[in-house]
Order: C-alpha cells, then sequence, then structure tokens
C-alpha cells in the first residue's frame, strides 16, 4: 500500500470500518522500532505493509526519526551536531596571574579553538599546553608578526621556547582567536593565533604560528601574564569531525 | 600579596608551591623580556650607525632597497 493519501478520512458515528479504512490508519501513523533491524524486520511479511515511500518511523535506541525515499531509510533528526562544539563554557576570570583548564581537549574531536577576552592584566602574555594538570615547559617554538602602529617586525620565540609567546599588551581591551591543532594527537601540537590589541593610543596587533614539537597528548592549557593580573574571558570549542 | 590564579573556573589564591613556581618563571619572563628588548637596541644602534655614515635616514634607505 503506497502512503499517498488522498484525503485524510472522516469517520462518520456507527460507521462500519472495513480494513481498507482500518488500514489507513494503521499505515498513516509513525511506527517506533527499538533499532533498524527490527524496522527494517516490520515490513513486507505477513499481514504486514509492503514497505513504500515515505513511511516514517522513530528508533528508541538512537532518539532519530527517520524517512524512507523509496529506497534508503534517511534521518529527519534531531539535526547533527554543529561545525563547531562549545566543550567549555565561557568562564570568567577576575584580577588572576594565570588561568588554568584542564580537561578541554578530548579525542571526540581533532582541532579546537579557544577565545580568549582580557579587559585588564599588562605584560608579555603566554600559553603553555598541560597534560594530566601539569604544564609541559620544553619544545615550542613561535614566530610572531607583530605590528605595533606603523612598524612590522618578526619575533622569535619571543620569550624562549618554554612557551607560546603572543605578544606584549598593556591594560586595554583585547582578543585573542587560538587554533589548536591535534592536541590528544601522539604528534605536534600547532598554534595559530590571531591577536587584536590596543597600545597606548595605537593599535597593536599580532600573529603567531608555532608548534609544541613532542608527541605528548594534552588535554588543557594555562594562560599566564607576568606584570599585572589579569581579568577577562576563555571558551574552547571543538571542530567537528563529521558533516 | 598572594598572586591569584583562575583554577579551572574557580577564582583562588595560589598555594605557596604554585605562588614559587609563578614568581621563577616571572623573573625568567622578565630576564628573557630585557634580553630581546636589549639586542633590538643593538640592532637599531648598528642601523642607525651605519645610516649615519652613509648620511641617509631610515626611509631613505628603505627606498634604496626596494
Amino acid at each position: 500500500m503506497a502512503n499517498e493519501q488522498t484525503s485524510v478520512p472522516l469517520y462518520a458515528a456507527s460507521e462500519v470500518l472495513t480494513a481498507t479504512n482500518m488500514n489507513i490508519s494503521a499505515g498513516t501513523g509513525v511506527p517506533v522500532f527499538a533499532t533498524t533491524g527490527t524496522r527494517d524486520a516490520a515490513f513486507g511479511g505477513a499481514n504486514e505493509k509492503v514497505l513504500a515511500e515515505g513511511q516514517l518511523c522513530y528508533l528508541s535506541a538512537s532518539n532519530i526519526v527517520q524517512y524512507y525515499d523509496g529506497a534508503a531509510w534517511a534521518t529527519v533528526g534531531p539535526a547533527a551536531a554543529s561545525g563547531l562544539v562549545c566543550t567549555k563554557a565561557q568562564t570568567a576570570f577576575t584580577s588572576v596571574m594565570s588561568v588554568n583548564v584542564d580537561n578541554a581537549f578530548s579525542s571526540s574531536y581533532t582541532n579546537y579553538k579557544i577565545l580568549v577576552t582580557l579587559s585588564a592584566g599588562t605584560g608579555s602574555f603566554t600559553m603553555k599546553l598541560r597534560a594530566g594538570g601539569v604544564d609541559t615547559t620544553t619544545n615550542y617554538g613561535s614566530y610572531n608578526t607583530a605590528g605595533v602602529t606603523a612598524t612590522l617586525s618578526l619575533i622569535k620565540n619571543g620569550l624562549g621556547t618554554d612557551e607560546f609567546y603572543f605578544g606584549d599588551r598593556n591594560a586595554k581591551g583585547a582578543g585573542y582567536d587560538i587554533s589548536v591543532i591535534a592536541p590528544q594527537v601522539a604528534q605536534p601540537t600547532g598554534v595559530t593565533t590571531s591577536i587584536y590589541s590596543s597600545y597606548g593610543p595605537d593599535d597593536y596587533s599580532y600573529i603567531t604560528v608555532g608548534n609544541q614539537n613532542s608527541s605528548t597528548q594534552f588535554d588543557g592549557f594555562t594562560l599566564l601574564i607576568d606584570t599585572t593580573a589579569m581579568t577577562g574571558t576563555y571558551a574552547v570549542y571543538g571542530f567537528s569531525k563529521t558533516v | 600579596m598572594t598572586m591569584r590564579i583562575s583554577d579551572n573556573g574557580v577564582d583562588r589564591d595560589m598555594t605557596a608551591d604554585e605562588e614559587t613556581e609563578f614568581l621563577a618563571w616571572q623573573k625568567r619572563s622578565f630576564a628573557k623580556a630585557k634580553a630581546r628588548a636589549d639586542a633590538q637596541t643593538a640592532k637599531d644602534l648598528a642601523r642607525q650607525a651605519v645610516l649615519d655614515k652613509l648620511g641617509l635616514t631610515a626611509d631613505e634607505a628603505a627606498a634604496l632597497l626596494g
């Protein structure tokens, strides 16, 4: 029996319901199956409807609604997770010299984005990667392209090789867009960072590219500032690995 | 005054060990920043010395080198 209907029936009181009437009612509801296996077994047998285009179902094991397009089942919803998934909700910090964030990276995602805002804090701003609650302090390498007013300069390993150096800042507002490539994979972890800050009366920006050249599988990070305490927020996002 | 830390979303005073570690890092960070600034100053002075010998301004030298 095809799923296309030509009417939406309304039965009168005392009307005799035929098999055809009942099949319309039985065939147009949304049946619920435990799994795809029980779903497939429910059609085409003796006294069962032949599977046809437009059939809907709900699968309780996976909590999804599906439709049959005449050739295969396709999922209606819920919609797949978006491309960028918040893994650490935006968190505020006030007047601190360092910010520890553990359990930020997992095998659920390969690549991550950390967004940081600072409204206060001065000095060199840096980041170290963490594993098991402990900062890693070796094997960092980075280049900063620094633009301060009209001067453009290139800085290699601005504070050595024991951290990523994201430039100097004064107390004015700043935004940090930090991409972390494969922190949970046993290979070097890449970092690219775009930074906007305001330095005195002039604009001030850095682009940082670097890596931590070991095979440590990191699960967190630490932000540090060396002169006066910082106030701001951070949030962490994972890039979805599937469409 | 005790230094403060944001520890997984909780702002608190650093422990003695954390503060010792932070102060050591801070000292190294200041030293590295000074070394970098000193190196840049030396580089700028050397460049200016060459420009003075040639009798060129920085803009003229930049124009010359394309």
